[in-house]
């Protein structure tokens, strides 16, 4: 924690702007699927830019891991808690790409496609198709 | 420790631990034990924080988790442990959560044929996070609530395995995994630049900064993610196909309590942390206000336009959070004062109202109001339940939602409060017009809802009518409590949110009775009443206009998934728009 004045971590562009890109990507992905799959990969692209963003903003140059068991305590670290932020999240986009992968199947198993374009809720398809 | 702060953490573990140990023991309990435990737990829930709402009058109840107080870190403006804090407004809706929950586990009563428990365990892991999300003060923590709420919500949705259940909780996912996306970026940047989870030191921490881009982009992608949650316009588009296909008991919930939480999360944010923020605060007064009133408009007539019951219901949700989110952007105390009620308020009446739905569904097969004409004769207590229901949001001068309004008009400008009387009377007259047409056969042709989106369908039919029409009108009946008796606990509710340490506010007392809003529904349901076939050219011209305009609206909400996203990031970008000017 030896990093935590407020406005001192140093914030460069590069992670930033990767992250936006891979945002941008994920959602361009996502907008224009024909694939329930893909779509769920495209959002998983979208999470990672969450990722970036938060290693960046911990990180720290020239400092080590954060731990501590063979280096002295206050020896330059990057920040531990963002790590920690993202650990979590990786779990809940598991969940997530889990249960949305599973919608997936049921989804393919009643309809017989897995085209985003084709599944509209409330909206029956015409007679003839079913 | 005193005996509340030991309560504390038990109101979310609670539910947690019944869950787990319902999952662990799903095959071996017998199938009856699972709905009464869990009955129990939500009325346990309701009662801790309702004892949690009245000691924290004198003061917050805190409780840091594994002993990690701020004092703990020994380095002063540096906090290490996650903290629950229970102010009066926070443990009020947390009790309200746990009722919302009792009252429908009761109605959900051998709603499933063959459940294992596994629907109850699912939504007691939706009550912990509910309560959880209520009572943190630390936002990753937030975060993570929000995050547990939302999955439970995403597998309930789904949770009947039909056709349109599961599309709608694909589209719902998608949508709101986003949204988690948006809020932990927007957490990440809030800690960048405070260096702490916690809302008390985070708050005095930018109120320290000042200006800064950085923290207005991590309140823009917070707020999205709330909003997303809250369904305010442009990121409402998932709410009206998710509480459409989602199992009733289940609608209760999304439209009584979930959505409504994404509101009291921004509002607690707004005062906690970013009211030394004048970029923020100027975002709230100016967007927000714009976005609410726009939400409430545009809801209510999409509200007017539909026949499926329980879509009818999701958009009026809509208009009624965009009228709560003009309360939020007020920002004045009595506004905050009118949001917290109208929450209470809305939740009550929307709960009882899909309990209908879900009754129609289970007895006669169908959620059409067209389909469905004449057909809910003899059904008086549904009947009553729907009406009393429909004229509550219409505006009737009595109970908590006409306290609230009354609270929430005092500070709000003549062309937002004609908007939202027009958004109240829009969904008032839409749900009578349903009422009329299904209890009493009185209906006009139909106009533009026939243009809308429906679904032949049914949900498990052998209940008693009496169970489900129980909690309906038991919903009801809390609605209508006069709002006089609320207003001391509502006048120090609403300072504390702000200061834990303020003095109580001394709210007005109920003015005027104003009878605008009813009178603008009364003619509005008969305008829907007295509608006759279009014989003449004029009349036809007319109808063709509304029936172009309609379907216009109509297509906007088209269930793809692609086009809710689209919408999503055009929302993000006027919030980068706005930030900028």
């Amino acid at each position: 924690m030896s990093t935590l004045s407020p406005g001192a971590l140093p914030i460069s562009a590069l992670p930033w702007l990767v992250a936006a890109w891979l945002f941008a990507v994920g959602l361009y992905g996502i907008v224009t699927s024909r694939h329930c799959v893909h779509l769920v990969g495209c959002l998983t692209v979208c999470q990672s830019a969450t990722y970036v963003l938060l290693l960046g903003l911990g990180y720290v140059r020239e400092a080590g891991p954060p731990v501590f068991y063979d280096h002295p305590p206050g020896t330059p670290a990057v920040d531990p808690v963002v790590q920690a932020l993202v650990l979590t999240d990786i779990v809940v986009g598991a969940a997530v790409t889990a249960l949305l992968l599973a919608i997936a199947i049921q989804v393919q198993r009643r309809r017989g496609t897995l085209d985003p374009q084709a599944l509209r809720p409330l909206r029956p398809p015409p007679p003839s198709a079913e | 420790m005193s005996l509340s702060e030991t309560l504390l953490p038990v109101a979310v573990l609670l539910p947690l631990g019944a869950a787990t140990l319902m999952l662990a023991l799903a095959h071996w309990l017998p199938p009856r034990l699972p709905k009464i435990v869990a009955i129990f737990v939500a009325l346990a829930v309701c009662a801790i924080c309702l004892g949690l709402a009245h000691a924290s009058l004198d003061g917050p109840v805190r409780h840091w988790f594994g002993g990690w107080t701020p004092d703990a870190a020994h380095r002063p403006g540096v906090v290490l442990g996650i903290g629950f804090q229970a102010d009066p407004a926070s443990a009020a809706l947390a009790a309200f959560c746990g009722l919302m929950f009792s009252a429908s586990f009761v109605f959900a009563w051998g709603y499933f044929d063959t459940e294992h428990a596994h629907f109850h365990v699912l939504m007691l892991l939706f009550l912990a996070a509910m309560v959880g999300f209520c009572l943190t003060r630390d936002l990753f923590n937030l975060f993570v609530w929000f995050e547990l709420m939302s999955i439970a919500a995403f597998a309930l949705t789904a949770y009947p395995l039909g056709r349109s259940a599961l599309e709608g909780a694909f589209t719902f996912t998608v949508t709101n995994a986003l949204a988690s996306f948006l809020m932990l970026a927007g957490t990440g940047l809030l800690y960048a630049r405070t260096g702490t989870f916690d809302f008390a030191t985070m708050g005095e921490a930018v109120a320290r900064t000042g200006s800064d881009p950085v923290l207005t982009g991590g309140f823009v992608l917070v707020a999205a993610a709330l909003l997303t949650k809250a369904a305010i316009l442009p990121f409402h588009l998932w709410l009206a196909d998710a509480h459409a296909v989602a199992p009733s008991p289940v609608s209760v919930i999304f439209s009584g309590a979930m959505v409504s939480l994404g509101l009291f999360g921004l509002a607690k944010l707004v005062a906690q942390v970013f009211s030394g923020s004048a970029d923020v605060t100027g975002l709230v007064h100016g967007l927000l206000h714009g976005l609410g009133l726009a939400t409430a408009l545009v809801a209510g007539v999409m509200a007017f336009a539909q026949r499926h019951l329980k879509r009818l219901l999701a958009f009026s949700t809509i208009s009624h959070l965009g009228i709560m989110l003009t309360a939020l952007s007020a920002g004045t105390d009595t506004a905050t004062a009118g949001l917290l009620l109208y929450i209470l308020g809305h939740g009550l009446t929307k709960g009882a109202l899909f309990m209908v739905a879900g009754t129609l569904l289970s007895l006669r097969q169908s959620a059409d109001e067209i389909v469905l004409y004449g057909q809910g004769r003899g059904l008086w207590a549904p009947a009553l339940a729907m009406i009393g229901g429909g004229l509550l949001l219409g505006g009737l001068p009595l109970g908590l939602m006409h306290g609230a309004t009354g609270l929430i008009e005092r500070s709000a400008s003549a062309p937002a409060q004609a908007i939202t009387t027009l958004a109240t009377a829009l969904t008032g007259a839409a749900i009578l017009r349903a009422a009329a047409r299904i209890f009493l056969r009185a209906s006009g042709v139909p106009g533009p809802e026939l243009l809308a989106p429906t679904e032949r369908e049914h949900e498990k039919p052998d209940r008693p009518v009496w169970l489900m029409a129980f909690p309906a009108l038991a919903l009801v009946a809390l609605a209508l409590v006069p709002p006089g008796a609320a207003l001391p606990f509502l006048g120090a509710a609403t300072a504390r949110l702000h200061d834990p340490s303020a003095p109580p506010l001394a709210l007005p007392e109920g003015g005027s009775v104003n009878l605008v809003p009813l009178g603008l529904t009364a003619a509005l349901f008969a305008l829907a009443l007295l509608r006759r076939r279009a014989l003449h050219r004029p009349a036809r011209a007319v109808t063709r206009a509304e029936r172009a305009g309609f379907r216009a609206l109509q297509a906007l909400h088209s269930g793809l998934v692609g086009d809710y996203v689209t919408w999503m990031a055009v929302g993000l970008a006027l919030f980068a728009l706005a930030s900028a000017l």
